[in-house]
C-alpha cells in the first residue's frame, strides 16, 4: 500500500524551507506543497511558479508510451503517396531525410531527421524511462542524466511545425499530382497531440522533487 | 508563499518582495531548485548555478546580428530549384509567396509570409527592443516586455515551416526527367537564421528587465529622498 501512495501525491523533499524564484522577475518565494489541480503564481508579476497537475505521473507515462507506439507506425507505414505522370512515389520520414542527405542538402536532411525523428524519440523514450519507475517510487539508473537531457531537447521538438509544413506542401503539390494520405500521416497527427499531452502532463519541479525523494530512499 | 488557486491575489510592487539576486539565491535552470549561488553547483542535478545568464545581452545581440546578416542571403538566394522538362526555375521565399498569392491560395500564402518573412523580422526586432530596455536605452515597461519575450520564444520555431516544405517537396517530386525539385542554398541560409534567432531568444535573461525596473525605482527613491 505504501508503494502505491507515491503515485498519488507530489512528495515533499527533505530539507529546510524550499524556495521558488520567479523566472521573469527574480522574486523569492517560499515553496510549499499545494493541492492537486492548483497552481502558484508570483506575487510580483503574476507568472506561474509551479502547478500540481492531476494524475501527472500516470498521464505522462501513458502519453509517452502512446507516442512511442505511434512513432513506430509513423516511421514504418507510408506517409503520403503521390501519383503523377504514371509514377508513384511513397514518402516516409526516414526515407525523406535519407534522400535529402544524399541529394546534397545534408544539413537540411539531418535537420529533418533530428527535429522530427530523434527529438520526439528522446522525449517520449526518456519520459517513459524516468516516469515509469517513479510511479512505484523508484528511480531508474541514470534517470537524472536523462531528465537533464530531455529538458535540453524539449525546445527542439518540432513535430507540429513539420505537420504544418506537410499541409503546405500538399497544397502546393495538390495541383500537380494526385495525393493519398497514408496511415503514417494520420498517426503523425495523433503523435503531435500525444507528445503535447505528455510534455504538459507534469510540472518540471514536481518531476525533480519526485526524483530527489526516490533517490533518497 | 505565492498566491494559490490561480488568481493573482494581492500584487506587490517591485522592491517589496525579496529578490533572488539580493539574497544571493539562484534557481537552477535545469531543476528549478533554489540554492545559494556560493554553492556553485546545484545539489540536485549538478548544473552550474548562476544568478543571471552569462553575458546575456552580448550573446543575444551577437546572435541577432548574425541572424540578421544571414537573412539577406536567405531571401536573395533561391530556396527551391525546379527542373521541368529541362527548364530550371529557381524560386526564393518571396517568389514562393507570390506564386501562392497569384494562384489564389491566399491562406497558404499568408502562412508562408507569416512564418518566413514576418516572424523572423519581428523576432529580431522584439529581441533588440528587449535588449535595449534591459540596458536602459529604451523605457522599460516590464509587464508588456515580459509578454513580448514569451510570445517571441513561442513563435520562433514556426519559421522552420519553410524548411520542412522544401524537404518534403524535394523528396516527393522525384519524377525522373519530367520534373525534379532540389533544395537551393537559400534553404540552408534560412535554416541558419531560424537557429540563430532561437539561440538569441534562449540567451536573453528576462530577469534583466526587472533588474532595470528595480534600478530605476531605486534611482527615483534616491532623487525624491535627496529633495
Amino acid at each position: 500500500m505504501r508503494k502505491r501512495l507515491s503515485i498519488l501525491s507530489w512528495p515533499k523533499p527533505r530539507g529546510g524551507p524550499h524556495h521558488a524564484i520567479c523566472h521573469y522577475c527574480d522574486s523569492l518565494h517560499v515553496a510549499e506543497p499545494i493541492a492537486e489541480g492548483t497552481r502558484v503564481n508570483c506575487v510580483c508579476c503574476g507568472a506561474t511558479l509551479y502547478q500540481n497537475r492531476p494524475a501527472s505521473l500516470a498521464r505522462v507515462t501513458a502519453f509517452s508510451m502512446t507516442s512511442l507506439l505511434l512513432m513506430i507506425v509513423v516511421h514504418s507505414a507510408p506517409f503520403i503517396t503521390m501519383d503523377a505522370g504514371g509514377m508513384r512515389t511513397t514518402l516516409t520520414l526516414p526515407s525523406a531525410a535519407k534522400d535529402l542527405i544524399t541529394e546534397g542538402a545534408a544539413i537540411v536532411g539531418w535537420g529533418v531527421a533530428i527535429f522530427t525523428i530523434v527529438t520526439p524519440l528522446v522525449m517520449a523514450g526518456g519520459l517513459v524511462y524516468v516516469c515509469g519507475p517513479l510511479m512505484f517510487g523508484r528511480i531508474a539508473p541514470g534517470a537524472k542524466f536523462v531528465t537533464k537531457w530531455m529538458s535540453r531537447t524539449e525546445p527542439w521538438n518540432m513535430v507540429e511545425v513539420f505537420l504544418l509544413g506537410v499541409l503546405v506542401s500538399l497544397l502546393k503539390l495538390g495541383s500537380v499530382a494526385e495525393l493519398h494520405f497514408g496511415v503514417g500521416f494520420w498517426a503523425f497527427g495523433c503523435l503531435m497531440f500525444s507528445m503535447a499531452g505528455a510534455v504538459a502532463a507534469i510540472d518540471k519541479r514536481e518531476l525533480w522533487d519526485r526524483l530527489e525523494v526516490a533517490e533518497g530512499r | 508563499m505565492g498566491s494559490v488557486g490561480g488568481g493573482r491575489g494581492e500584487m506587490k510592487e517591485t522592491g517589496m518582495v525579496p529578490r533572488g539576486v539580493d539574497e544571493g539565491m539562484a534557481a537552477c535552470h535545469v531543476c528549478e531548485k533554489v540554492s545559494p549561488v556560493s554553492e556553485g553547483r546545484c545539489k540536485r542535478c549538478g548544473s552550474h548555478l548562476h544568478l543571471r545568464k552569462r553575458d546575456s545581452i552580448s550573446r543575444t545581440i551577437a546572435f541577432l546580428i548574425a541572424g540578421a546578416l544571414m537573412y539577406v542571403p536567405a531571401n536573395l538566394l533561391p530556396i527551391l530549384s525546379t527542373r521541368e522538362l529541362g527548364i530550371v526555375t529557381d524560386s526564393t521565399i518571396i517568389e514562393g509567396f507570390l506564386q501562392f498569392w497569384r494562384s489564389g491560395s491566399y491562406p497558404i500564402a499568408i502562412v508562408i509570409f507569416t512564418a518566413s518573412l514576418l516572424i523572423p523580422i519581428l523576432k529580431i526586432g522584439a529581441l533588440l527592443w528587449l535588449c535595449g530596455a534591459a540596458k536602459g536605452w529604451v523605457p522599460c515597461t516590464a509587464k508588456l516586455l515580459g509578454r513580448v519575450y514569451w510570445v517571441t520564444e513561442l513563435l520562433g520555431r514556426w519559421s522552420m515551416v519553410d524548411i520542412f516544405v522544401v524537404a518534403i517537396l524535394v523528396t516527393m517530386v522525384q519524377l525522373g526527367n519530367y520534373m525534379r525539385v532540389t533544395p537551393g542554398p537559400g534553404a540552408l541560409a534560412f535554416a541558419i537564421v531560424v537557429l540563430l534567432t532561437m539561440f538569441a531568444a534562449s540567451s536573453f535573461d528576462p530577469k534583466l528587465l526587472w533588474d532595470r525596473l528595480a534600478h530605476e525605482a531605486l534611482k527615483k527613491r534616491e532623487e525624491t529622498g535627496s529633495e
